[in-house]
């Protein structure tokens, strides 16, 4: 056993070279700001990344056929994430590095933004992404503020929850969390907001991915006798378990987050499983003139209605309100100095605009707020928006919405 | 007691598919002697090729017979490209190469399919009561294919030539070959049945849950782990073993909750193995 | 530009300080290990865990090495008694066990929520200062662990588990037990992930059950395979040439804007089956290797 040491060099000198091979000149210009465009293409968030990647890429492509911000174009480098913390890490030190990004936007799991927000806080880079996790708001991942997060909160939606379970009068509610961040965020936040109202959890039930069947997790669920079930699920483990739950014959409620609950499911299961079923989603500011952008926009890259990616909108809303920061805080601004001025152009307390042409006129005259398409976007003081949810049922197979909460 | 009644029930029908799998797993081990990791693949092929064949005839009975074929293509085409050039090289390359054989089959249906989930459209129907305890009429017809599974692999080992010259390759490769067994065929007429077995599990799996591209290969633990607590290489034990484990990880789970019940069917194996190394049902035999 | 390659370095480093315990387990002893990042996970729970509550890394690193070798002493007993292959699966179970412990005992590991805000190596440096010195710490813990595994091979203890390798029954034979030589090596190699543990969850700064799936295993394993299996040189060259695979499709992705994302990942996952395949086909003693006795 030995090392050879020419051969050894010469291998890792191989591993060095091949990132030359990509893009190999970078001229820094003046009058460019560059983006990365962080997105979960594949892995778990794949049914989302693309049309978040193309939107960031749309929108920027409409910020600079205005003129660009604050006398800067966009220019974007897109990523994979793989859904994949390391994966992610990696993607990040590249945009960052190689790439020179000021900002990076659309990561979506939270283990993803967990991982990459230290690296954008070391490098005084904004992060914008769409997790859930509470844990994004405070120190350390946020002790810059420099992280927004355009999604509700895993509380918020459990709140969502708690309002419309008990809008509805369920009384005895009892959850199933899929073992992640994202699905136990959501039912936790169900439990201490039923809490809050007064109500009592039964049971629940936190099951574990990939398995052949979930009917002993049901069985548990259902032997409480609960009136409604309420999920923090994904898709194919939604369907497994409703399909399990309707062959046991028991006829409790269901209350699924919307990126379960969606058309997918009812494809998958048919009207007879489906029916009554309560879809909840944080909703697009759907009567909104930039919702109608956005689609259109959608519509063009994607092929499919804007409603059926509430996280396209968000990605294009990333880019109109970076947009906005900038063009607000003036020619050759550092990040800090746009940073300073997100709130500004999203909260209320000037006019309304809902684009960036719109807003970069209005700005001219005084203090604009930006109402999004994926929602009103005022972040509060972690970054967070609170956005309204809303409330489908499934009849018949379609998925039709019945009202909005506020929370 | 009807609560644990119907866990045993929901673990004999996730013991079922884990045992057709080991199965599947046990074929290759005792006659070509290494575990085979490409069989979670191989399931996943056989499930995705059966929804295109009934897709395409509009008959469950004729989509599965697809998928058995596919899976017993590919089993072939797998042995005839990698493992034939593999036979005289120590069992951790052929198991290393059967991990690539998995993941380029994975590639492939990942390309054609995407990563979403497909699903069997299947009527769904409610359960009969019996004495309180719910039946599923799906389950009996799980249960019901995956038994002729079985003996359909019995009769083949035990009342055809060719089934004979396995179990002889499977007993003792040179006395085999000193009987004039021309190992060429038998080792065709093995990966055909491993891979059309894989087929069936996978294509029983996918009508339980969903088709995916990673489906197999989260299946491919438990099936090992049955296929060496069988005893390997022995096809009794093997599904024995799967059924043993699927019902032990189903009724357990009121005392060690949801995430350590996939713990427990290691657990299990170590203690098996610790007092009867050769598994429950496993032949003496020298340590290689 | 600079601070990519250093991040790329560190990490192929981090699989390095793997490879190389797996090719003291597999390449000298034959040790079939398909659960080595159990330990890796326990390194870099048992480093995230300590750091957050104000240990230095001083002293999180040795506990790292000394939880994943108490990990697998356990292991080692009660399974190395078992025939190779079963060892295989028992260990990659092992791995799983390790995961669902993360996941399930959040009062110790914050469950599904992961360990975030792990504090950095070297915190009081910055920029690519920070990062260089992190390169160097594990340029000299692999340098460290090559001259170990140099004495070992040249120690009679090193014969003997190259025998065990070779002939278990000769060794049987001259009276000496293989299983007390095996359970020595398995827990020498834990040590190695569970530095290389504690490494990644400093430097990566999150930790999660969900990134210590077995695929991590079957990485180190094509590294050692695709670089050579039994030598050092391997290890190195072939965590490199894993590296430059993992890293290397991002910007593939701009040779072949024909490829879409969601393709690019089948494409991946197809191209480490290939290379699986094709090494174990035709060149399995590796880039690096001689490897002409087994």
């Amino acid at each position: 056993m030995s090392i050879d040491r020419r051969q050894t060099l010469a291998g890792l000198a191989g591993t060095l070279a091949l990132p030359l091979l990509g893009r190999s000149a970078f001229a820094q210009g003046a009058g460019t700001f560059r983006i990365g465009a962080l997105n979960p293409v594949t892995g778990s968030g794949s049914p989302y990344g693309t049309g978040m990647q193309k939107m960031i890429l749309a929108a920027a492509e409409m910020v600079n056929a205005a003129g660009g911000a604050g006398g800067r174009m966009f220019e974007v480098f897109a990523e994979d994430t793989q859904t994949n913390p390391q994966a992610a890490v990696l993607a990040a030190k590249k945009l960052i590095e190689i790439n020179k990004v000021q900002a990076i936007l659309g990561t979506w799991a939270s283990g993803v933004s967990l991982a990459v927000i230290p690296l954008t806080n070391d490098a005084g880079a904004i992060l914008m992404h769409t997790s859930g996790a509470p844990a994004l708001s405070v120190a350390p991942s946020n002790a810059k503020g420099l992280g927004y997060r355009f999604q509700a909160t895993n509380d918020r939606f459990g709140r969502a929850f708690a309002e419309i379970a008990q809008k509805e009068g369920f009384k005895r509610p009892a959850t199933m969390a899929f073992n992640n961040a994202s699905g136990i965020g959501n039912t936790e936040g169900f439990r201490k907001a039923w809490e809050a109202k007064g109500g009592k959890v039964l049971e629940a039930v936190v099951y574990e991915p990939n398995q052949p069947s979930y009917r002993a997790e049901l069985q548990k669920v259902l032997a409480a006798k609960p009136d409604v079930i309420v999920t923090g699920s994904y898709l194919a483990d939604t369907t497994i378990i409703l399909r399990e739950w309707f062959q046991t014959g028991d006829a409790t409620r269901w209350i699924i987050p919307g990126w379960a609950a969606n058309p997918d499911l009812v494809k998958a299961l048919g009207p007879d499983v489906t029916e009554g079923l309560f879809s909840v989603d944080s909703i697009s500011n759907e009567e909104a003139p930039s919702f109608q952008m956005y689609d259109a926009a959608y519509r063009k890259a994607v092929g499919q209605p804007g409603l059926s990616n509430v996280y396209g909108a968000m990605t294009w809303d990333m880019v109109v309100t970076l947009a906005l920061a900038m063009e607000a805080a003036g020619p050759g601004a550092d990040v800090a100095a746009i940073n300073a001025k997100m709130r500004d152009v999203a909260n209320p307390g000037g006019t309304k605009v809902y684009s960036f042409a719109e807003g970069k006129a209005a700005l001219k005259a005084g203090k604009i707020n930006y109402e999004g398409a994926s929602s009103i976007l005022d972040f509060d003081a972690a970054g967070d928006v609170t956005p309204d949810f809303g409330v489908s049922v499934i009849s018949k197979g379609k998925i039709e919405r019945r009202y909005v909460t506020k929370i | 007691m009807t609560d644990l009644l119907e866990l045993a029930i929901a673990g004999l029908m996730s013991g079922l598919v884990i045992g057709l799998a080991a199965l599947a797993v046990t074929l290759v081990f005792g006659i070509a002697r290494f575990a085979n990791a490409a069989t979670g693949d191989t399931m996943t092929l056989g499930a995705y090729a059966t929804l295109g064949g009934t897709a395409a005839t509009g008959s469950l009975i004729a989509g599965g017979a697809i998928g058995i074929l596919a899976g017993a293509a590919a089993g072939v085409i797998a042995y005839a490209t990698v493992f034939r050039k593999l036979e005289r090289r120590s069992p951790v390359a052929a198991l290393l190469a059967s991990i690539g054989v998995g993941f380029v089959i994975r590639a492939g249906l990942g390309l054609v399919y995407g990563h979403g989930q497909q699903v069997f459209q299947l009527p769904l129907v409610r359960p009969w009561r019996v004495w309180g305890i719910r039946i599923q009429p799906t389950d009996l017809e799980i249960a019901a294919a995956a038994l002729a599974t079985l003996a359909a692999v019995f009769l083949i080992l035990h009342a055809t030539p060719i089934g004979r010259q396995m179990r002889a390759v499977a007993d003792d490769p040179d006395l085999a070959r000193v009987s004039g067994i021309a190992p060429r065929r038998v080792m065709i007429a093995l990966w055909a049945l491993a891979g059309g077995v894989a087929a069936v599990a996978g294509c029983l799996l996918g009508i339980k849950t969903v088709v995916a591209p990673e489906m197999g290969w989260d299946m491919l633990l438990p099936a090992f782990a049955a296929a060496i607590l069988g005893g390997i290489g022995h096809p009794v034990g093997a599904v024995v073993a799967g059924v043993l484990l699927g019902i032990a990880q189903e009724t357990a789970t009121p005392w060690v909750g949801f995430t350590y019940k996939i713990a427990l069917s290691f657990a299990v194996l170590l203690l098996v193995l610790l007092v009867r190394p050769r598994g429950l049902f496993g032949r003496i035999e020298g340590v290689r | 530009m600079d601070a990519y390659l250093i991040a790329i370095a560190i990490v192929t480093g981090i699989y390095v300080l793997m490879a190389l315990g797996l090719n003291l387990q597999y390449g000298l002893t034959g040790l079939i290990n398909f659960g080595h990042v159990g330990f890796f996970c326990v390194g870099a729970y048992a480093a995230a865990i300590l750091a957050s509550r104000g240990w230095p890394a001083a002293a999180t690193f040795p506990i790292a090495a000394a939880v994943a070798v108490a990990a697998a002493w356990p292991l080692g007993l009660v399974s190395l008694r078992l025939r190779d292959d079963y060892f295989a699966i028992v260990s990659l179970g092992f791995s799983e066990v390790v995961r669902l412990v993360a996941t399930s005992e959040r009062w110790l590991t914050n469950g599904v929520q992961g360990i975030a805000g792990i504090p950095r190596l070297f915190a009081d440096l910055s920029g690519t200062t920070q990062a260089l010195a992190v390169l160097a710490l594990l340029l000299v813990l692999n340098g460290l662990a090559i001259l170990a595994m140099r004495r070992i091979v040249a120690s009679p203890f090193g014969r003997m588990i190259e025998a065990i390798r070779d002939n278990e029954e000769a060794v049987r034979a001259l009276g000496k037990d293989p299983a007390r030589f095996k359970i020595q090596v398995l827990m020498l190699g834990a040590a190695l992930a569970g530095v290389s543990g504690a490494v990644y969850a400093h430097y990566i700064g999150f930790i999660a059950p969900e990134q210590f799936v077995p695929l991590v295993t079957f990485q180190i394993w094509m590294a050692i395979v695709m670089g050579g299996v039994g030598r050092v040189s391997g290890a190195l060259v072939g965590s490199g040439l894993l590296m430059l695979f993992l890293e290397g499709s991002r910007f593939l992705r701009d040779l072949l804007p024909f490829v879409s994302e969601v393709e690019m990942a089948s494409v991946r996952i197809g191209v480490v089956g290939l290379a699986l395949i094709l090494f174990t086909l035709y060149r399995p003693q590796g880039l690096m290797g001689d490897f002409t006795r087994r």
